[in-house]
């Protein structure tokens, strides 16, 4: 906050002619500035919105490869089989036309397939067309509705997350924001995740197949923990046998890379599951489960190019740590910080608190800011209020002001005003 | 922010579009080489040498291999694929990559959030929502908080309909608490139903009206009073009337506001959900956090373990609740132990600024700010 400095007591007749000038010439450039840096706020605002792109494009994408994929295959085995005809040497006529035959259908088939890929692909365009026409249709105008929107685009990612799915459905169909959230892309994790807390790795494994190459890319161990949960299961059952066939054929190709790992799982065939060294008994709790769970989550959300935390938890820390100052833990905290909420506040405990380099001061009747339109007053007990709140005062009651919080009264002649800068 | 270059490269990814139609017209070539192969073979006269059978068998083979439907596919897949990756790191380029950055890695409750989350939504009057969300996430039910909003929006889905009994109800129930908060809500009711009488036309209901309810407020808003009786004069010619305010368009929104804040207020709430305050401000200071993040990158275990936050983040004058004071010489906040004081000069430095200048409290220093000179003991505590 700036605030004009104190004119000497002398120059104040020279400064007057100097003065007009500035407050006539002024307030055009400060509003221009204010509206630009408003500008660039919501610039700023918007460039966080990487993963409202990102995510139905990485999903389009996947899409398009799929096809391409089909399409690839099934052309190629249509023509190897006929080359396979073609250089047979024993083969009736008969033979021929069934086998040729055949073949046409596989391909009507695949055309089939490529119409509805197609329409899939076509639909996704379209969402990401329409979240490209989202973020160009915020304005100065429609901005708080606009900012509704990204609350519950928030909300309904946390929720997705969370595997709220009905609540998330609800709220994006009651907002009519379907096209503006990424609930068809979580109802594939959320078979997988279903599963893996019936304790079935199939649809997990599946996954892992599906997006084989970029696991590998990424380097991650989710289908080795996958594999290590199966063989594990096998032991809990006392299926020893079966285990070390397992262990042969799944584990084995991790060795070279994470063989520590690998040697403590399959040293519990000899432990079994009801072992007390803590080492291994951990191996057999429910909750390596959770963790498959939650390692899932993660590598779903690193493949679809989101981000890991969800979007919610990292807006709400962000909001925490520059609204949390020590005033908010007193007990006279106004009700419109969310801090003073008991919960808000347990949240923002490990958070830091803000900084300011520049005094900012709210005025205790109005909770306005003091600043140079509505510069503090200070009364002579030294308890600062905002010249717009005492003169109002002032005018009820013929001068006189009372402190709200002390209960001293005094004449609005009385009072000074405080230079801070 | 180039929102048309974005879309630009998206059309160049959407254009594979065509893409699969030309795949698709391979495909259709293939079954059409084969089908005419299947011709041949079937409307060649009966004994068919197997020679020949081989020979249209080889001719298809040919065919298929030196017409090169794989090729066309790899041709247009790799025209694809490369529109395909170049998308993703325009994207990344133009937008924060990675927006938890700035995240530090600390547990947050995730029961405190949906609790917040679930009163975010009574708040907002979607009731289904917080009570779906509740059982979903088998949090227990904050009874209090849900009968609360439950109470304001019979009493707000009322006044859309301009029935204004919900409302007096309530305010008659709270008239005591009211009266302390210096409300005016009730009279403003009565003016609003009076009003609407008056509109109607009829002089006589609107006198009856303003003697059973009205009348009770002369005493302390007789401006007011007077104001809304004369408006009888006017009745059937209101267009005329000198007080006009008194039925500007916007009166119920404006009345259906100041009830929401003092119901509010009264039930001890906030008047704005505390959840959208909150993302709003971290909407605010993310990309100010993301900067700081990416210069602290070096120097990430600091960062995660600070206290205060290294630089300001400004935010707008709606998130300003508290008064801060920040001592111009020395950059610290106030606090207890270091409060600003006020020098005879009218210009305000903190209480350890001050020490360090005079030295002692008899000696008298220059002002940083202006030639006066005071000394410490003329020097007076401030409260904000």
């Amino acid at each position: 906050m700036e605030i004009d400095p104190l004119p000497n007591g002398s120059g104040s007749a020279a400064a007057t002619p100097a003065e007009t000038a500035a407050t006539t010439t002024a307030p055009s450039p400060a509003s221009n500035t204010t509206t630009a840096s408003k500008l660039s706020q919501l610039t700023e605002s918007l460039k966080l919105e990487h993963q409202f792109l990102r995510v139905p494009f990485e999903h389009y994408r996947k899409t398009i490869r799929a096809n391409q994929r089909t399409v690839e295959k099934e052309v190629s085995a249509v023509i190897s089989s006929v080359t396979d005809v073609a250089d047979s040497n024993e083969l009736s006529k008969a033979d021929a036309v069934l086998n040729l035959t055949s073949l046409v259908c596989r391909l009507q088939g695949l055309k089939r397939k490529l119409e509805e890929g197609s329409r899939t692909e076509n639909l996704q365009a379209q969402r990401c067309r329409a979240r490209l026409d989202h973020l160009e249709s915020m304005d100065a105008e429609n901005l708080s509705e606009w900012n509704n929107v990204r609350l519950k685009r928030i909300l309904v990612d946390y929720m997705l997350r969370m595997s709220y799915y009905d609540t998330a459905v609800k709220l994006a169909e009651s907002s009519n924001i379907q096209d503006l959230v990424d609930i068809d892309v979580f109802q594939e994790a959320k078979k997988v995740i279903d599963a893996l807390r019936n304790q079935e790795v199939g649809p997990a494994l599946a996954w892992c197949i599906d997006n084989k190459s970029r696991l590998k890319k990424s380097k991650s161990k989710f289908e080795f923990h996958l594999r290590l949960q199966e063989f594990i299961e096998l032991v809990r059952a006392e299926n020893h046998m079966r285990a070390i066939l397992y262990a042969r054929k799944h584990l084995a190709p991790w060795g070279a890379t994470y063989m520590k790992e690998l040697q403590r799982v399959t040293a519990t065939l000899a432990f079994r599951s009801n072992t007390e060294c803590a080492k291994y008994k951990v191996l057999f709790e429910p909750k390596q489960w959770d963790f498959l769970v939650d390692q899932f989550k993660q590598e779903f959300c690193r493949l679809h190019g989101m981000t890991l935390e969800p979007l919610l938890n990292i807006y709400l820390q962000a909001g925490l740590s520059a609204l949390k100052t020590p005033y908010c833990y007193q007990d006279d905290c106004t009700k419109e910080d969310p801090l003073s909420q008991e919960s808000f506040q347990k949240l923002a405990l490990p958070l830091p608190y803000s900084k300011q380099h520049h005094s900012k001061l709210v005025c205790y009747i109005t909770k306005e800011l003091m600043d140079t339109e509505n510069p503090p007053q200070v009364l002579p007990n030294g308890y600062v209020y905002s010249t717009k709140a005492l003169k109002e005062m002032a005018e009820k009651n013929n001068g006189k002001i009372t402190c709200p919080r002390t209960g001293l009264v005094c004449n609005y002649s009385d009072l000074v005003k405080a230079y801070i800068s | 922010m180039e929102l048309n270059t974005i879309k630009d490269a998206f059309d160049r990814v959407a254009k594979r579009q065509k893409l699969s139609c030309k795949s698709q017209e391979v495909v259709e070539q293939v079954g059409h080489e084969i089908e005419q192969a299947l011709a041949k073979i079937e409307t060649t006269n009966d004994p068919l040498s197997p020679g020949d059978l081989k020979s249209i068998l080889t001719e298809l083979k040919l065919k298929l291999n030196t017409s090169g439907p794989l090729h066309q596919l790899e041709g247009l897949q790799k025209e694809n694929n490369t529109n395909l990756s170049k998308y993703p790191k325009l994207l990344d380029k133009a937008f924060n990559p990675d927006i938890s950055k700035a995240y530090r890695n600390v547990d947050f409750d995730f029961h405190i959030v949906n609790q917040i989350i679930a009163s975010h939504f009574y708040r907002q009057g979607l009731f289904d929502l917080g009570d779906c969300l509740i059982n979903e996430a088998g949090e227990p039910e904050d009874i209090v908080i849900r009968s609360h909003f439950l109470e304001m929006y019979q009493i707000l889905e009322a006044l859309k309909v301009k029935n204004l009994e919900p409302a007096l109800k309530w305010i008659t129930a709270n008239r005591e608490k009211l009266m302390q908060t210096g409300s005016s809500l009730e009279l403003k009711l009565h003016r609003l139903q009076f009003m609407e009488i008056v509109q109607k036309g009829s002089k006589a209901d609107a006198l009856k009206y303003a003697r059973t309810y009205l009348a009770p407020f002369a005493s302390l808003h007789m401006n007011e009073f007077l104001k809304l009786v004369v408006c009888i004069v006017w009745v059937g010619k209101l267009d005329s009337c000198p007080h006009a305010e008194l039925m500007a368009p916007t009166r119920w929104e404006d009345f259906t506001e100041e009830l929401t804040q003092q119901f509010c207020s009264l039930v001890g709430q906030s008047c704005h959900s505390p959840l959208s305050v909150a993302i709003a401000a971290g909407i605010e200071a993310l990309p100010t956090l993301l900067k700081l993040a990416n210069v602290m990158a070096a120097k990430k275990q600091e960062w995660l373990a600070m206290k205060h936050l290294p630089v300001p983040l400004e935010l707008g004058k709606e998130f300003q609740f508290h008064s801060i004071f920040v001592c111009p010489v020395s950059r610290d906040q106030g606090s207890e132990e270091n409060p600003p004081m006020l020098m005879p000069c009218l210009h305000v430095l903190c209480k350890q600024s001050i020490m360090k200048l005079s030295k002692s409290s008899s000696r008298s220093f220059k002002c940083p700010y202006c030639p006066s000179e005071a000394s410490a003991g003329q020097c007076r505590q401030l409260h904000f």
